[in-house]
């Protein structure tokens, strides 16, 4: 039986249980950490992942990813205008200037500088999502599971799934948050991770006179502000540390100590704030100066190993080549900053050698109808989508699988399971790649049930795209 | 091969699920050509996300035989039996005066569950959490002193009636429904420039202000028509449901799918705009399970003789401001059209020989009449059901006690709600406390409507008065049977007004510049978003941190995070009111020259509405003694506005 037998059996002989909504376990991690009778302890710095029984099945990961970059182009980019791009004759505006570049066809004219990158770059085209919903779709590729399913709704980040995985590998003396979050404020958080392993959010200022940490210095110094929290804790303590209350209260008191560790920190100055001229490099834009921030941050080592970038929208069903309205949300408005942010991160993580054991991973949550476009000038939501990875050990300048001559359709699978791609393999290839056991289990979450990393990995239903290492 | 531990935990667990394959409606790879039709922006999963994620463990099945109907005769048993001798202090013996409706319910719960209640609140933690509740405001120093002096057996009641009349209870409700109606100067569609947005606030304010029954005010929202949303705030709500890029029938749809939601508690209606609820909806609603898209027509038709107009201040101005507004058959005379194949929602095609779909309403089957306004009809069939009633007190509910009895709120199941008529298994009865829920529903229409009414109810009940600390085993499964108050994190407002008040150091912000209109604080803000400050969004940052939302993507939340321990630390916001050089009158210099114990006492009450604990009281009296003396204070003040019990609501 072929892989895609497999998993469409599987699919077939799984069909979605018709538990009610409310009849599908549904738990906050607080309510977890209430019923395991556990305050939860310490900050990042001191606490490692509470000890969860966990299962795996002993995977051969890649490890050959120290970090990850997540960029998620919400709104979900035209994949034939962009990373699988198709000449529609009479639609594809002639400045777009698709050429083959190194065996790969590129959109040249609107993203000049990431064809510089082809070479550090692999796109994978056999890529589908399994929704057509935006923010159901877009919590899919941050979670790599069904937000509807089981667990869904508790399920943590990808993010945070590192976080929690590499808690004993930080040092002391490093300061910021595992996972951090850019420009994603409304992205999917830690699930029933403890709050130690929730992203850190952070929206990037366009100006660089604005950059940086807000309020991580005091207006009364530092050794006041030293004694002001040793009194803090001298009379509150009863209430934030084992609260009678609740724990919601315990949690706050860990938000204090990660949020005390980034105060009169010079690294945090160093990695988050920006001059004026980098900004420039990057394109002058928020999402420019999150790619910036995100390589500052990498460069501190400062124990950060995930970083989330969010940048839309895409949702172009309206005049997607910005014939009517040259200002609005188009290909080249967004483009063009796109272009400049990930082009300059990826060249300055190259020439730091921070390419090398940083994985960028850039994907939006589906694709975009293709051939000409709609009456409206846009294109509408499709399945069918790329995505894009760079660095961390894979190999550049090549491409995985295939679609028609349209771009509606995979026509080769490219990789060894002889399927499309899905939001979960790519979870796994990120696991894999930071030498994660994509098919752990733990068994600390609220059921009882065993949370797995990727879902249905006792099947071995998803998988790593091996094929990204060349292998 | 590793064994994957299944459990079974009631009757849900163990299901592998891959809903995913339901969604995927247009299929790339092996089907034939596709239809050019977009998914719609399904809100059901949208910013909703999150806030199923919060509500979530309140709705689940695990718990907690409350439902079931078995339950419910154990306890009206058990209740009629005497008590077991030993168990001297069963919920029932201890709460057995009690002739609130409220209490009667949850009471019963907690005893066929065998959970013991929380003891009940003291004094200063009913006065502090009752006013936060109700008025959003933290009671001052002279009225925890005289609350808790008096002696009177009826005073609970007395300060509820009080806090009912009081100005800043029509503060935090206009906020609330103004959370509730969505009212923003921006969503993801359209704009209502700051005179429409205004006028909304006012409208909210000025119903609230006068008593209006609700279901008039619902009537008003829904059917309400008028060219000018500067004048005539009511129609914002139908506004609201606007929507380009489509034909008009997708505008009609979102319009219905806001009214259901926002009084129907029916947020599934807008999947059931674009697809049947067979084959979607099976794993979430049994109800909607059943609907069909055409059924839901039957209640957008209802919306399709309304057009919904745009003006320009100045037409002769390309980017002129403009307003809205809402009026019947003007442009539209003909029922609901069948006939699209664009837009944001799937196409719309005749059914057989039928071209146009008429108004009936869902949930009875009633039809417009004749000759009647058809969404008139429509506010009348909504504000007529008991089903309108029983969200609306949910809604409230959920606000008070940070669970709905129907969890999370607006996705109500018609087929799970009656206690008498339960649903096949596997399905449970939704509602947490059915009886409880249609009580009170039946109890908010005996009032004519009446939200103080329904607000008195809920807060002079001894459930709502039980403490948040719990000394037993508290088993998190059943929070959803009230055996405890649940603690909440102060709202952005809430936090920024509570350290202006006690401060006595009040920002000044404008409302409407242009006529010199100000005001002291953010509940007073028409919308949470702005900058309130005018000059460099400080504040503004500060009220954002507190997760205020944009009655839009993004809904208020109760989260915390590190920004939010950053600010509350470090910000101008509260360093500015620690000084002990500052206005004679802010808290700090008024009392500075009190003795030690008086100046901790002082401060205590004007923040944290207590006095401090004889530990409390040790460690910073002696910190005054033994240090810099005004650095102490300030460094005392500092730290009650960084207490976990000053930013929850406990």
């Amino acid at each position: 039986m072929s892989e895609r037998d497999k998993y469409e059996r599987f699919v077939k002989n799984h069909p979605h249980h018709h538990y009610t909504f409310f009849n599908r376990p549904h738990f906050t991690r607080r309510r977890f950490f209430e019923i395991v009778g556990s305050g939860v302890v310490g900050s990042y710095l001191v606490g490692n992942a509470k000890a969860a029984q966990i299962t795996t099945q002993s995977q051969q990961t890649k490890n050959t990813a120290k970090n990850c970059i997540f960029i998620l182009l919400t709104g979900a980019i035209s994949h034939t205008d962009s990373f699988d791009v198709k000449m529609v004759n009479g639609t594809t505006p002639s400045n777009f200037n698709p050429a083959t570049v190194n065996g790969i066809s590129w959109p040249t004219g609107l993203f000049p500088k990431m064809a510089q990158q082809l070479p550090n770059m692999t796109i994978v085209r056999s890529m589908q999502a399994h929704a057509l919903v935006h923010t159901l779709a877009q919590a899919w590729s941050q979670i790599g599971r069904n937000p509807a399913a089981a667990l869904g709704d508790i399920a943590p980040n990808i993010g945070s799934v590192v976080a929690i995985e590499k808690a004993s590998e930080r040092q002391p003396g490093q300061v910021f948050p595992t996972f951090l979050a850019l420009n994603s404020p409304s992205g999917v958080g830690q699930g029933y991770f403890p709050a130690t392993y929730a992203p850190f959010r952070l929206n990037q200022p366009t100006s660089a006179a604005l950059s940086g940490v807000p309020n991580t210095t005091n207006p009364l110094g530092q050794p006041r502000l030293n004694t002001l929290l040793t009194r803090l804790h001298q009379i509150d303590d009863p209430l934030r540390v084992n609260s009678p209350y609740s724990t919601d209260m315990q949690d706050y008191d860990e938000f204090y100590s990660a949020a005390k560790n980034l105060t009169y920190n010079p690294v945090v100055s160093q990695a988050f704030s920006f001059n004026t001229a980098d900004s420039m490099r990057y394109g002058s834009t928020s999402f420019g100066n999150s790619c910036l921030v995100a390589k500052q941050v990498l460069a501190s080592n400062q124990g950060t190993r995930f970083i989330q970038i969010s940048f839309g929208s895409w949702d172009m069903h309206i005049d997607i080549y910005g014939q009517q309205n040259p200002k609005g949300n188009n290909m080249y408005t967004m483009g063009t900053p796109l272009d400049n942010g990930v082009g300059a991160l990826l060249a300055d993580l190259q020439s730091s050698g921070l390419l090398n054991d940083t994985l960028v991973v850039m994907v939006g949550e589906f694709g975009r109808t293709v051939g000409g476009v709609t009456a409206a000038g846009g294109r509408d939501h499709w399945l069918q989508q790329s995505a894009v990875f760079a660095g961390g050990g894979v190999q550049g300048g090549v491409t995985h699988g295939a679609t028609d001559p349209t771009g509606a359709m995979t026509t080769d699978f490219g990789w060894s399971r002889g399927r499309v791609v899905y939001p979960e393999d790519i979870e796994a290839t990120i696991y894999s790649a930071m030498g994660i056991d994509w098919t752990t289990i733990r068994y600390d979450d609220p059921f009882g049930r065993g949370f797995e990393y990727v879902p249905f990995s006792e099947q071995d239903l998803y998988g790593p795209v091996n094929e990204l290492w060349g292998s | 091969m590793v064994k994957i531990r299944t459990l079974t935990l009631g009757a849900a667990v163990t299901g592998l699920s891959l809903a995913g394959f339901v969604y995927s409606q247009q299929q790339g790879a092996e089907d034939g050509p596709q239809i050019p039709v977009s998914e719609s922006q399904c809100s059901f999963f949208g910013p909703n996300h999150d806030k199923f994620v919060q509500a979530g463990f309140m709705a689940k099945g695990l718990s907690s035989g409350q439902a079931s109907p078995r339950a419910l005769m154990t306890a009206q048993v058990a209740s009629a039996l005497p008590p077991v001798p030993g168990d001297s202090r069963t919920a029932a013996d201890q709460q057995v005066s009690s002739t609130n409706t409220i209490d009667r319910y949850i009471f019963q719960g907690l005893q066929a569950a065998g959970m013991q209640p929380a003891p009940p609140t003291n004094d200063f933690e009913f006065l502090r959490r009752v006013t936060l509740d109700l008025t959003g405001k933290i009671p001052t120093a002279d009225q925890v002193v005289s609350f808790t002096n008096d002696s009177s057996p009826d005073k609970r009641t007395k300060l509820v009636e009080s806090l009912l009349g009081s100005p800043a209870w029509l503060d935090k409700w206009t906020m609330f429904f103004g959370d509730l109606y969505q009212n923003n100067s921006q969503n993801t569609q359209i704009t209502r420039f700051p005179q429409t947005v205004t006028a909304f606030n006012s409208y909210v304010r000025n119903s609230l202000s006068s008593g209006k029954p609700y279901d008039q005010m619902a009537r008003e929202l829904i059917s309400d028509q008028g060219d000018n949303s500067y004048q005539q705030g009511e129609l914002s709500f139908i506004v609201g449901g606007v929507v380009g890029g489509g034909p008009v029938q997708d505008v009609w749809d979102q319009q219905t799918a806001n009214i259901a939601t926002t009084f129907l508690g029916l947020a599934n209606l807008n999947c059931l705009l674009c697809h049947n609820g067979r084959g979607h909806l099976d794993s979430i609603n049994l109800w909607a399970s059943g609907v069909t898209r055409n059924q839901a027509w039957g209640m957008s038709s209802f919306l399709s003789h309304t057009y919904t107009s745009l003006t320009r201040i100045d037409s002769t101005v390309r980017n002129s401001p403009y307003y809205w507004g809402t009026s019947d058959d003007t442009r539209y005379k003909t029922d609901y059209a069948l006939n699209t194949t664009t837009g944001n929602r799937p196409p719309r095609q005749p059914i057989g020989t039928q071209k146009t779909y008429p108004p009936v309403y869902l949930l009875s089957g009633a039809k417009a009449q004749p000759g009647q306004n058809y969404r008139q009809a429509l506010a009348q069939d909504v504000t007529s059901d008991f089903q309108f009633a029983r969200a609306t007190v949910n809604y409230v509910w959920e606000y008070f006690f940070g669970i709905g009895i129907v969890s999370p709120s607006d996705t109500f199941d018609m087929a799970r709600l009656d206690p008498d008529n339960p649903p096949p298994s596997p399905w449970t009865l939704q509602p947490s406390n059915p009886r409880l829920l249609n009580a009170l529903a039946q109890d908010f229409i005996n009032s004519k409507y009446d939200l103080k009414s329904l607000m008195r109810e809920i807060v002079n009940s001894k459930t709502y008065q039980l403490s948040s600390r719990y000394s037993g085993t508290w088993n998190p499964n059943s929070a959803n049977l009230f055996g405890r108050k649940l603690v909440r994190r102060l709202w952005s407002e809430e936090l920024h007004d509570a350290v202006a008040q006690s401060s006595n150091i009040l920002p000044t912000y404008n409302l409407m510049t242009a006529y010199g209109i100000t005001t002291n604080w953010a509940m007073q803000l028409p919308q949470p978003l702005g900058t309130p400050d005018g000059n460099n969004g400080a504040v503004n940052n500060f009220l954002n941190a507190f997760l205020r939302g944009n009655r839009d993507d993004q809904p208020r939340r109760q989260d915390g995070s590190i920004s939010q321990a950053l600010d509350l630390m470090n910000d101008n916001f509260i360093m500015s009111r620690v000084k002990s050089t500052g206005p004679a009158s802010s808290l700090l210099v008024k009392n500075l020259n009190l003795p030690n114990d008086q100046l901790v006492n002082n401060l205590f009450l004007a923040v944290l509405s207590r006095y401090p604990t004889p530990a409390e009281m040790t460690a910073a009296v002696s910190n005054l003694a033994d240090g810099n003396r005004n650095q102490e204070a300030e460094n005392l003040l500092w730290s009650l506005y960084n207490k976990v019990d000053f930013v929850f609501n406990y």
